[in-house]
This record gives structure tokens, C-alpha cells and sequence, in this order.
């Protein structure tokens, strides 16, 4: 990794003293101080210590991957929507920065990069030497077309202008003017309106790869330019995809010491079906599983599998929406009701038969300890006779509740669990059931519906996404004041600390409120066979390939 | 003769094309148009973005004219998309709008895009029914004989234990629906729990390299429940062939029991159950459709339900199209075939 | 509460017994099966005493023994259903528990057989059904069935549990594990132990009845009004008529059934109300079928047939609109106290019926093209009858023999087709105990928990061939006419 030579950004030294006085988590402090243009042994020096060694030193180089995944069509990699393509395109699709594990930043197609102190200006400094595989150079205006791209509003299903909008126009639905500015032939310069910290986490997102100039979202197999290790061989959608290694490509990674250790690498499609996965694995037809889902963990170790497992800040949602109108009213509108709801569910049941207690109970407030700036707000009180009563007070006991979620294993048992209890509580329920195919149709405006949020690095991230009043994401209908007031004061705090006091209010509205029943943290598991390095699950399911190899 | 399959052709032209005009306008409904936009462009994508994806591709034009440019006698459309990038029906990924034909339709040979696949339905189609025909096949060899043996040995002597047992067993295994005995398959025989681990769970790699061991059990699933029935046929035809005044006679005669079957019996009892494998066929096609589910072979019907939840309309039209041509080719068959085999019609 | 064992106490000592019993049985079957290929076929002899002389040699030695067997066996079995009604709780463990528990279904059953048995020569085809024994076997087991879901919905009997309440730490538990304190519901055991989500799965299989016997059947009929309305005049008449008819019955036909539950089964299509229009098209069939069949019986007595139209219209057309009638579909027109009830599969149900009226159709047009040409068809037009009443009076009551026998077979399919729904997660709700689903939630752990999807199976494998046993039996007996 190169070191940058420039001044270290101040607030980096500030994480570091807190973590050092154990107000900040090192994952935290790592996702912080990399994401201000520090590399992660520079992080870790400012904690005093070495970066850990990594564990595919003995790799092997060489060899043919089999592994089984959904082999999806693909389509331009901003309007991404599952992260089973991205590890497909990751062969020759390669992003700015890598998000990692342990919460660190580190760079990729960048070298380095520098954030100022207040977050409003992004000097990004692009490695040099690395070539596309059509020979061409990967230059400054490599990155600024693609940052263009992905702040391209018109774009249907470009799901970067989110990550990006601080640097969006709305009357164009474009990059703002002077946003995006060419320094040099190695140097981008993004010059923000307001200051926004996540711009970097954008960047390690999985829709984020880099293009190249002519790119055509339509024809990606039949001229697949990229700077990444490997080609496509073939791609059968739903059957398999394979990946080669490009041997007329000199992938910049070799020259520092990336690893990309396969020869070839195949995605074999067993559908959506983990029982389907475990039979294919008994026979002996693929060596790794893509993710490995609730009580699919035991069978899968039955058959002498490994196991990798990260904690994370995966989850499910099951709230019921506040703008939603049943029978000419607005059911959950009334505060009570939604209390109701939260107070008659018991999250650790939900845990347990949701998600086979694979995971940590949560507090309904889509904040948890692993993120920085969580404060230790006490949920609601598990009591379903409270509830009952709440309910009855409110004059909602004889309505019935239709509760949606999803077909599939993990979410529709959660679904089922909550329904289960409310049902306890004496509640009137309802379960319906829609198959995955359609139930994205409409899944904002379920009246009252489960959905399965991923991990994101920062606590106000999702905050922001899923509950600012306006919100294209804003499933719950929750609009509130206050709320945005404090998410905008905690979005401009990089200091955790000062973030936390602010959190707490946060998310003791979240609670008082009684947005959303959030009943777990999901940990997320992926199993190979055994003689197999660096296949760790990854936390936000980015794709690292190259990092995968057969044990020396 | 010659007329009469003519006009059999007819109808099948004539019902084909209502079929794909029911298809089409199904999954050309508004939700069914959504569903198709949310899968193709995002999963999570605004309202908004969901009108102007459909209006670029030419999905929001009126449904006669979508359904005249499948068919090949409209102009493929030509679309300046809201984005800035102009679209053609009739242009493929990686083609120039302007070198693209005027038409692509069935009448053109051009079985149109399928939106899952990202390739030609004519490019796809083909493999997915060549291995459903593989899959088939095998079927085929297994339930064939052993329903005919069954039928034949329960219904040479009716009422009698053997018959009784036999008649027993081919019931339950037509009250057996291949997604019970499929399930109970794969737990005894490929996996670990009962120490019989003789079999693999999945048929994909069947796709190339089809072997005992990954082939046997979706084979097995299929021909077991066929299998019952036509057996419970032959059975009632042996019998009723047994009663007959010529066996009788040729018992009267002392013509060995073994004998009277295989040479008096037989070819007449097999007439019926040809007619009845015949249209087992499309009966037949359902239970693939659950099979290569279950076994995650890609055949025909894996193409059919991947086409259905993803609303892949293209795809869904040419696989209506086969399954109309099956449907009404094996009927046509039985009853040609039914017509030779029965020497007591004959066509003058 | 310990946790009960498959047989308890009782089965200590009589395991063995039934184990050394059903053993000799199996061989001597064997045995039996072997010898019977090779040996000559048995030629009856009349003694002089009236009686017939049995075969003789070793397969007549074996068919004795194996008579006795069976009876052996037949004993053993019952005293593990007949001990838990005078034994104390738990003694005969699981099975003497869910005998206990179907304990009303025994009675029943035995009420049924005994009056059904005197009275055979007086009820007709269902009477001679009691002179086959695949066909009491078949009406046993579907009876079974029926029974349960009786008293399982109307008595709320037989369930030990709420089927949709789940127990925490009662997940995927084994057969007989003993319930926490406080969950208790009429025993403080879970029979079949608990699936994937906690909840009892012996419930769930006794419930799961309820949905199948109500729907299979029911869809079965309308599928025979829709076919048999459209089947009769499309053979009597043929012509133009019988020629659009058939095209749109193959029509039907030739569409892939998955793709059209694919189509229509989703919630979206709901709305844009397409299975109300259907339903609203294919449940007036019974109206059209009792209206015409009652009218041309009595319209040579208008005042009688008036009597009776009324009344039956009346209630079957209430009946028909709150069937159609659903609240936030399409078709929501009347006012609460007026609907009567709401199908909540209302689009499963369609497209049952859709699928399978036009194999009735089929049957019924093949049948009419036959019987048309009968003498009694033509003395009935030599008398100047309506075309109707030849069909519905003349006709029809003449095919009911094979129709009867496919009826029995279709609701079979039916069930499978309910089943495979349940498979493609289409239509029914996740928590519905319906066996196909609850065989589909089962699959998916079949490789550590086999328990869960075992009971659903066995009792839908049992209710099918109950069925296709039934219909062998009315097939064998109504050819004896």
C-alpha cells in the first residue's frame, strides 16, 4: 500500500485519541480515519500498532473456483441491485476504494486521497500505472467521468445518485457545475456545496465499479474493457458464469502484490433454493456458497464445511407505514398503535425463530453498538398486555392488521414471528405472502411489511436513507421535524461523542415513536470447503475477488 | 388423411396464436410491466423511473401494435429515449439502430429478446428443450416398459393377489406427486441422514455430462408417477383382452398360459395404452416443470418458471408456442397412431 | 412432563410382537407374489357340499397363513388404538395419544361403516361400494380425512394446539417433546413435534385438513358445472356450437398450467381484477345449471316450477354474490350485511376451477356424443321433450357412472394441484397449515429435521389414494351393472 505524503487530515488524530480512551471502536476509528485519506497501516499506526498480517500468505497460485451464486443478468453497474452481479463484473470491473471487514478504507483504483476539514473538498489521486486491458492508460478522466455518471439523475435505477447527491443538481439531475474538476492526469478534485463525510463509502459500494469511456451497458460480454485481472469466458444467465484470467492484461494488482491467485472462476446457479445449494455441495459440484442463510449453517457444517462469520448491521425491518390508508383510514398514523405493535413483539423470539439465533436482538431503533456513534437508549418494554390495552385505548382492537413480507426463508419466519406474538397479544392479524418477483412492486407502501436492510458503515446512513421524511426509501411514512432537524445537526458532527448526544435523541424518537419494529442484527455466513484462503464473508457482500485463493 | 392433418395444423396455428395473444396481453398488464422494470432496471427504483424505462423500451406503446410487432407485421419501433440514446426493437446489444431491419417478428424467424436470459429466445430455446428432451427420454425408457410389464402381469390374471398387489402399487404411486416423492428421494438417497448416500440431489451438471448417479433420481421422480396410470391402462386393456372369445379358444386348445399371452394377448392390449402415453406427454410437462425445480435441471420447464416470475415476455410466448405444438402434435399422433395399430380400422 | 416415546409403556412388550407379525407377513407376501407367477393358474372345483375347494399345495398353506398374519397384525394394531382409551395418559405414548385424539373420528367412522352395511341394498351405487374392498379401504380413508376436518373446524376437536401459535425453544423439536409450562394446550406434549417456526405440527396436519377438504372438493364441483353445462349442449347439438366450445377447451388445455397460475396468482393482477371478472363468469355456472335443470323439469307446471325456482335461485344467487363479492377488488358493490362471507383464496380457486372445466368438458362432451344416439334419447324426442330436459334428465343421470369415477380422481388431482401451488409459493399464505405448503416449508430442512414434513405428506399421499382407491372401487362396481 502507498503511503501518502501529505498532512494527515486533523479530525484523524482526534479518532485516534478516542479510541485510545475507548470512546470509539476500532472498526469505527478504521472506517473513519480511511475514509479521510489515511491508509489503514498509517490508521493503525496512529493507534501504535502494526496492521495485521494478512492470512492468504500461503496462498496458492493457480486453479479453478466453483462457486455457487445467482448468476444474474447484467446491466449497467450504477443501476446494480444485487451484489451476485458486481462479483461477476468484478473480474474486469474494478472500484476506487475497498471497504474491508475490520471497517477500513483502502484504495484501489485511487492512491490516496485527502478530504479537507470540513468535508466540503475531495482531492483524489489516482495510482498511476494502471492500464486498462485494451492497453490504454487509466488516467484523472477515468474517475471524473465516472463520478459524472453516477451523479446522472436520469439515468432509471442509478442508484449511485443517492450516494452521491450533494453533488447533483437538482434542476439538471446532473453534476453540479465546477463539481467535479480535473486537476491533473493523476488528480480529481470534488468540490462539495455542503460537506458530506460518506462520499468514499460511496465509492467502495458495489454499483460503483469503473467503466471505461465507450462503454455500453448492452453489449458488457462482447467488449469487456476494464483494468481488473479477469475476462469473461461465459455467462448463461440463472445457469453459470465464468471468469478467466486476462493473460494479454498486466493487471496493475501483480505489480503490487494484489494476489488475483484463480486462473479461472466459476459462479454456478443453483436458484434461491438453499437446499438446492446443500445437494450440490454433498455432491461435490461447487467449493464455496455466495452466503449461507439461517438453519442452512448446521447442514452445511454437517457435510464438513467451513465456516466464516461476521457480525454485522444486516437486518429486517417489519414496520407498519404511516401514510398508508386501509378502509378509507390511516391505521398506523396514531402513535399508539405503533407502540402497541413494538411493545407486544419480543425481539429475541423473533431472533430465535427468524434467524435461528444467529445474530444480536436489537431495540427497534436501526442504530446498534456497531456503529460509532450509538448511544444506549432502552427500547420499549416487552409487554403484551400493555400492549393489548395501548391498542384498545387507541380504539384499533377489532382492526385487522395485514402484515406482507416476502417469500423466502429467513425474512417470511421473522414476518411470521412477529405475527405470531401479535397475534398473542390478542391482537387481529393477517399474513400475506409475496413471491420475490413481485414484491419490490410496492415494497414503500405495504400498509404494514417486512424488508431486509444491508450493513452500511455509518450510523446516520440509514437513518438518512429509510426514515427523513421524503425520503424515496422512507417505507415506514415517517415524517417528522424534529427527527430531520437532529439527523441534519448529527450528519454535520464528525465527532463521535458530540455525534452520540444527538444520536441518543435520535434514536429515543425512533423508539417513542414506535417507527418500526428492527429486531435483530443479523450475522452474516458463508461456507467453503475446507483448503480455501481469503474467502471471507464480507460484511457489506462487496466482491474480492482476488483475494481468493486455494491454501498453498 | 392428408386433409385431415392439414386441418390439424390449422387449428394448431389458429390456437397458437390465440394462446400468445392471451399470453401477451398478461403480461403486458400494468403490474405484470412493473415487475419486468423493477427486475430489469432496479429492484428498489421510483415510480417515475419505472414509466420512463418502460416508455424507452417500447413497452408503453398500445398493445395491438406491440403484439403486431412480435408477430412480425408492424414496424419493429424506434424509440429516442428520454436518456438521450435512441432504441430499436429490431437492433441486438452491440448492433447500429440504423443498420437494424425494419421488421423482426415470427414471421421473420425472429423469436424475439429474452429480457432474463440477456440473449435470442431462438438462441436459448433450443438447448433448454434439448435438455428437457434428454430428461424425457430417459423417462421414457423407464416408465414405458415397466408400466406396460406392470400392467401386463396385473391384468393377465385379474383378481388375483398379484393383480391386487401390483394394482395397489401403481395407485400409490400415481397418488404420489412428484414434489412428495422427489423431496423424499433426495433425503434418502442424496444426502448423508439415512447412510445412503448412492445418488447427487441436483441434475445441473446432468446438462453435460448426464450419469447414473445425477440423473437417476429426477428420471425416477417423474417416471414413478407417470407410471401408475398407464400401467392402471394396460391393466384394464390385458384384462379386457383376456376375456375375449379368441383367448378363450385358444386356452380351449391348450396353448400354454405363457404362450396365449405373448402371442395372442399382447399386441392387442398395447393399442390403448399407446393413445395414453401419447397424451401423458403434455400431462407429463408439469411435473417437469417441478422436477427441474427441484433438481435445478435447466430445461424446459426451469426456462418456464425463470420466463414467468421474472415476466420475461418473450420468452413466455415462445414457450407457449412449444407447449401448444406439443400438446396438439402428441394428440395428432395418438390418433394417427391409434388409427395403424387397430386392425379393426382401417382406412380404405 | 417427559418427553413421550412413539409407543410408550405399552409398546415395551408389544413392539416386538407386531414387529415378529408384520415380518412373517411381508414374507409370506413375497412369497406368495413369487409363486403365484410360476405356479398354474387355480382351477375352482365345486365340492359336493356346496362349497369351493381352496387351492392346495404350498401357495395354498401360505394363503392360509397369511390370513392369519393379517388378522394378527390387524389385532395388534388395534390395541394400540382401542389401549389409550382405558390406559392413563401417556402410556401408549404418541400413537396411543393421537388415537385418543381422533378418538371422535373412530366413532364416526364405525357409525358410518356399521349403518352403511345394513342398509347396502337400499342405497344404490354407494351401497354396492360396501361389496369392494378398495372401495370401503378408499371410502375409509377419504372419510377419515372428511371427518377430521369436521370436527377439527365445526367441534374444534381432535387439535392439541392453536396451529399458528408458536412455543419459543419448540422449534424443529423431535415427535412427543413435552410443551413449557403455561403453553399447554389440551396436552402438554407436541404429538409430531414442532416445525420451523414453534408450532405444533400434529395441529397443523389435523387443521391442514380443513382447507383441503373444503377447497379440492368444492373447486371440483364447479369445475363439473361449468363442464357439464357446456359439455352437454356442445355434444348433443354439435355443430358450430361444439366446435368453438371444443377450441377454447383445447385452447385451455394446451396452456402450460404453471405459466397461468404464474400469470393470475399474483397480487398485482388481483387488482386489476381479472380473477373477480372469472369468478364472476365461471361461479354463475351453477346458477345456469340448477336454473335450466329445475325449469325444464317443472315448466309444464309453472306454478310448481315458480315454487321452486324461487326459493333456489334466490338463495343460490345471494350465495353467488357474496362469493364474487370482495372487499378492495374490483367487484365490492354490496354493503357488508349482505356478504355473507369472503373466500380469502378467492384467486386460487379460480384458477382450480379454470383448469380443470375443461376436462370436464371433454368427458361430458364424449359422453353425450355416445348416449345421443340411444333409443331412450330418441323416445324421449318422439315424445316432444325440450332439448334441455333430454340432456339433464335423460342424458346426464345415464353418464353418471364414469363422471362419478373421474369426480373422485379430479379431486385427487385437485389436491396435487393445490400442492404444487403451494410448491411454486403462489397463492395461499405463508402461514396457511394447507399440506402442500406445509409440505414445501418442510422440504427446505429436509436434510436435518425430517419430522416436519413428513405428517403432511403421509396425510395427503393417504387422502389421494383414499380417493383413487374410492374411484377403483365405484368404477369396478358400476360396471357390474
Amino acid at each position: 500500500m502507498t503511503q501518502t505524503n501529505k498532512p494527515m487530515h486533523p479530525a484523524a488524530v482526534m479518532y485516534a485519541a478516542e479510541e485510545k480512551a475507548g470512546k470509539l471502536s476500532r472498526r469505527e476509528f478504521l472506517a473513519r480515519a480511511t475514509s479521510l485519506g489515511l491508509t489503514a497501516t498509517a490508521a493503525y499506526g496512529l493507534l501504535g500498532m502494526t496492521t495485521p498480517a494478512k492470512a492468504d500468505g500461503h496462498a496458492q497460485q493457480g486453479g479453478t473456483l466453483r462457486m455457487q451464486m445467482e448468476v444474474r443478468a447484467l446491466k449497467d453497474p450504477r443501476t446494480y441491485d444485487w451484489t451476485q452481479i458486481a462479483y461477476y463484473t468484478n473480474g474486469w470491473l474494478e472500484y476506487l476504494v475497498e471497504y474491508n471487514n475490520d471497517g477500513s478504507f483502502a484504495p484501489m483504483l485511487l492512491e490516496s486521497w485527502e478530504v479537507n476539514d470540513d468535508a466540503t473538498i475531495y482531492t483524489l489521486n489516482v495510482r498511476p500505472g494502471v492500464k486498462w486491458n485494451d492497453g490504454s492508460d487509466f488516467t484523472a478522466e477515468d474517475v471524473a467521468r465516472n463520478i459524472e455518471g453516477w451523479c446522472d439523475k436520469n439515468v432509471e435505477g442509478n442508484s449511485m445518485a443517492g450516494r452521491f447527491a450533494v453533488l447533483i443538481d437538482e434542476a439538471t439531475g446532473k453534476a453540479i457545475e465546477g463539481g467535479i474538476e480535473v486537476v491533473d492526469a493523476t488528480t480529481v478534485k470534488l468540490n462539495l456545496p455542503a460537506s458530506d463525510i460518506s462520499l468514499i463509502a460511496g465509492m467502495a459500494d458495489y454499483p460503483a465499479a469503473i467503466t471505461p469511456a465507450d462503454f455500453d451497458p448492452e453489449n458488457m460480454l462482447g467488449n469487456p474493457v476494464g483494468t481488473g485481472p479477469y475476462k469473461p469466458e461465459s455467462l448463461e444467465v440463472g445457469v453459470k458464469g465464468v471468469l478467466v484470467r486476462n493473460e494479454d492484461h498486466d493487471w496493475w494488482g501483480y505489480a503490487a502484490g494484489k494476489g488475483a491467485y484463480l486462473d479461472r472462476v466459476e459462479f454456478i446457479d443453483y436458484g434461491t433454493d438453499p437446499s438446492a445449494w446443500v445437494a450440490a455441495a454433498a455432491a461435490d459440484e461447487v467449493d464455496m456458497f455466495y452466503e449461507t442463510v439461517g438453519d442452512f449453517v448446521d447442514v452445511v457444517e454437517g457435510i464438513g464445511w467451513e465456516r466464516s462469520e461476521i457480525a454485522s448491521a444486516a437486518t429486517i425491518v417489519i414496520r407498519p407505514n404511516q401514510l398508508a390508508e386501509v378502509d378509507g383510514m390511516k391505521p398506523y398514523a396514531d402513535k399508539r398503535v405503533r407502540q402497541a405493535i413494538a411493545m407486544a413483539v419480543d425481539n429475541a423470539v423473533c431472533l430465535e425463530l427468524g434467524y435461528a439465533n444467529r445474530g444480536e436482538p436489537a431495540r427497534n431503533q436501526h442504530v446498534g453498538p456497531m456503529h460509532p456513534a450509538w448511544a444506549d437508549v432502552p427500547g420499549l418494554p416487552y409487554d403484551p398486555e400493555g400492549a393489548l390495552a395501548l391498542l384498545t385505548e387507541a380504539g384499533m382492537a377489532d382492526f385487522e392488521m395485514e402484515i406482507t413480507s416476502i417469500d423466502d426463508d429467513w425474512r417470511k419466519n421473522t414476518t411470521d414471528a412477529v405475527a405470531a406474538q401479535l397475534r398473542d397479544a390478542g391482537f387481529k392479524v393477517k399474513r400475506t405472502i409475496i413471491p420475490g418477483s413481485t414484491f419490490w412492486n410496492d415494497w414503500t407502501k405495504y400498509p404494514f411489511s417486512s424488508t431486509n436492510w444491508n450493513h452500511r458503515p455509518l450510523d446516520t446512513q440509514i437513518l438518512g436513507l429509510a426514515y427523513r421524511s421524503g425520503e424515496a426509501w422512507n417505507e415506514a411514512g415517517f415524517a417528522n421535524a424534529e427527527f430531520d432537524a437532529l439527523l441534519a445537526e448529527a450528519n454535520s458532527l464528525a465527532d463521535a461523542d458530540a455525534r452520540r448526544e444527538v444520536m441518543a435523541k435520535l434514536q429515543a424518537i425512533m423508539t417513542d415513536e414506535g417507527v418500526t419494529i428492527q429486531p435483530y442484527w443479523r450475522s452474516l455466513y458463508r461456507h467453503a470447503k475446507p483448503g480455501l484462503v481469503g474467502w471471507d464473508m464480507h460484511i457489506a457482500y462487496l466482491p474480492q475477488i482476488y483475494k481468493m485463493a486455494f491454501a498453498a | 388423411m392428408g386433409l385431415f392433418i392439414l386441418r390439424r395444423f390449422g387449428v394448431m396455428i389458429l390456437t397458437a396464436f390465440c394462446l400468445t395473444f392471451i399470453v401477451f396481453w398478461l403480461t403486458n398488464l400494468g403490474p405484470n410491466l412493473e415487475k419486468l422494470a423493477k427486475t430489469q432496471g432496479n429492484a428498489r427504483m421510483s415510480d417515475d423511473a419505472v414509466v420512463s424505462w418502460l416508455a424507452n423500451r417500447g413497452y408503453s406503446q398500445p398493445l395491438p401494435i406491440k403484439y403486431g410487432q412480435w408477430l412480425g407485421v408492424l414496424p419493429g419501433y424506434v424509440i429516442d429515449g428520454t436518456d438521450g440514446e435512441v432504441r430499436a426493437r429490431c437492433a441486438g446489444p452491440g448492433e447500429a439502430v440504423e443498420e437494424a431491419s425494419t421488421f423482426c417478428g415470427i414471421l421473420q424467424g425472429d423469436w424475439g429478446f429474452s429480457t432474463v436470459a440477456k440473449d435470442n429466445v431462438s438462441a436459448v430455446l433450443p438447448g433448454r428443450l434439448a435438455n428437457t428432451g434428454k430428461l424425457m427420454g430417459w423417462v421414457m425408457l423407464v416408465m414405458v416398459p415397466g408400466a406396460l410389464i406392470v400392467g401386463v402381469l396385473a391384468g393377465m390374471r385379474e383378481g388375483s393377489r398379484t393383480d391386487r398387489t401390483l394394482s395397489t402399487a401403481s395407485i400409490v404411486t400415481t397418488a404420489t406427486p412428484e414434489y412428495v416423492s422427489g423431496v423424499l428421494f433426495i433425503s434418502l438417497f442424496a444426502t448423508g441422514t439415512f447412510g445412503m448416500q448412492w445418488f447427487k440431489g441436483t441434475a445441473s451438471s446432468a446438462v453435460e455430462n448426464a450419469t447414473f448417479e445425477n440423473f437417476f433420481l429426477p428420471v425416477m421422480t417423474i417416471a414413478l408417477y407417470g407410471m401408475g396410470y398407464i400401467a392402471r391402462m394396460t391393466r384394464a386393456s390385458m384384462a379386457e383382452v383376456m376375456t375375449a372369445q379368441y383367448i378363450r379358444t385358444a386356452r380351449l386348445k391348450g396353448v400354454s398360459f405363457p404362450k396365449i399371452v405373448l402371442k395372442h394377448a399382447l399386441r392387442n392390449a398395447l393399442i390403448a395404452p399407446f393413445t395414453v402415453i401419447m397424451l401423458q406427454i403434455p400431462w407429463l410437462l408439469s411435473g417437469v416443470v417441478i422436477v427441474e425445480t427441484l433438481f435445478t435441471y435447466q430445461g424446459f420447464g426451469w426456462e418456464l418458471v425463470r420466463a414467468a416470475s421474472n415476466n420475461d415476455i418473450e420468452m413466455l410466448l415462445g414457450v407457449s408456442v412449444i407447449s401448444v405444438f406439443v400438446v396438439l402434435m402428441t394428440q395428432l399422433i395418438s390418433d394417427i397412431g391409434y388409427v395403424y395399430l387397430n386392425p379393426r380400422i382401417r382406412i380404405s | 412432563m417427559e418427553p413421550l416415546t412413539w409407543t410408550g409403556a405399552v409398546g415395551a412388550f408389544l413392539n416386538p410382537v407386531l414387529g415378529i407379525a408384520v415380518t412373517l407377513l411381508v414374507v409370506a407376501l413375497i412369497a406368495q407374489l413369487v409363486l403365484g407367477l410360476f405356479a398354474s393358474p387355480t382351477t375352482l372345483q365345486a365340492n359336493p357340499d356346496g362349497t369351493l375347494a381352496a387351492s392346495g399345495g404350498i401357495l395354498g398353506k401360505i394363503e392360509t397363513a397369511m390370513k392369519y398374519l393379517f388378522l394378527a397384525v390387524i389385532a395388534l394394531i388395534l390395541v394400540y388404538l382401542i389401549a389409550p382409551l382405558v390406559l392413563p395418559y401417556g402410556m401408549v405414548g404418541i400413537i396411543g395419544e393421537m388415537s385418543q385424539r381422533f378418538l371422535p373420528v373412530w366413532i364416526a367412522l364405525i357409525v358410518t361403516f356399521t349403518i352403511s352395511i345394513i342398509y347396502k341394498r337400499r342405497l344404490g351405487l354407494y351401497g354396492k361400494l360396501f361389496d369392494s374392498t378398495v372401495g370401503m379401504i378408499g371410502f375409509g380413508l377419504v372419510m377419515f380425512w372428511v371427518f377430521t376436518a369436521l370436527f377439527v373446524s365445526v367441534f374444534d376437536l381432535i387439535a392439541t394446539h392453536d396451529y399458528l401459535t408458536q412455543v419459543s425453544g419448540l422449534k424443529n423439536k423431535a415427535p412427543g417433546v413435552a410443551v413449557p409450562d403455561g403453553t399447554a394446550g389440551d396436552i402438554p406434549h407436541y404429538l409430531l413435534g414442532g416445525d420451523n417456526l414453534a408450532r405444533d405440527i400434529f395441529s397443523r396436519m389435523v387443521s391442514g385438513s380443513t382447507f383441503v377438504i373444503a377447497i379440492a372438493p368444492l373447486a371440483t364441483i364447479f369445475a363439473f358445472m361449468v363442464g357439464i353445462t357446456l359439455g352437454l349442449p356442445a355434444g348433443y347439438y354439435g355443430g358450430l356450437l361444439d366446435t368453438i366450445l371444443s377450441f377454447v377447451a383445447n385452447l385451455i388445455l394446451a396452456f402450460p398450467v404453471i405459466l397461468l397460475f404464474y400469470l393470475l396468482v399474483t397480487p398485482e393482477i388481483v387488482q386489476t381484477g381479472i380473477p373477480s371478472y372469472m369468478a364472476a363468469f365461471l361461479f354463475v355456472f351453477p346458477l345456469i345449471f340448477f336454473g335450466v335443470l329445475l325449469n325444464s323439469r317443472y315448466y309444464t307446471q309453472p306454478q310448481k316450477r315458480t315454487a321452486i325456482l324461487v326459493p333456489v335461485l334466490g338463495i343460490l344467487g345471494w350465495l353467488y354474490l357474496s362469493v364474487i363479492n370482495q372487499k378492495g377488488t374490483v367487484i365490492d358493490f354490496l354493503p357488508a350485511w349482505f356478504d355473507l362471507f369472503d373466500i380469502t383464496i378467492l384467486v386460487v380457486f379460480v384458477s382450480v376451477v379454470f383448469v380443470n372445466a375443461p376436462t370436464v368438458f371433454r368427458i361430458v362432451r364424449g359422453l353425450t356424443l355416445d348416449l345421443r344416439t340411444r333409443d331412450y334419447v330418441a323416445a324421449a324426442q318422439t315424445r316432444g321433450e325440450g332439448a334441455w330436459y333430454i340432456m339433464l334428465w335423460e342424458i346426464l343421470p345415464n353418464a353418471r357412472g364414469p363422471l362419478i369415477v373421474d369426480f373422485c380422481l379430479r379431486i385427487g388431482y385437485t389436491t396435487i394441484l393445490l400442492g404444487t401451488l403451494g410448491f411454486f409459493g403462489l397463492g395461499l399464505s405463508s402461514e396457511s397449515p394447507d399440506w402442500g405448503s406445509t409440505i414445501n416449508e418442510g422440504r427446505k430442512l429436509l436434510l436435518i429435521f425430517a419430522h416436519p414434513a413428513l405428517p403432511p405428506a403421509v396425510a395427503l399421499l393417504s387422502l389421494v389414494l383414499g380417493l383413487n382407491l374410492l374411484a377403483d372401487g365405484l368404477r369396478e362396481e358400476s360396471l357390474k351393472d
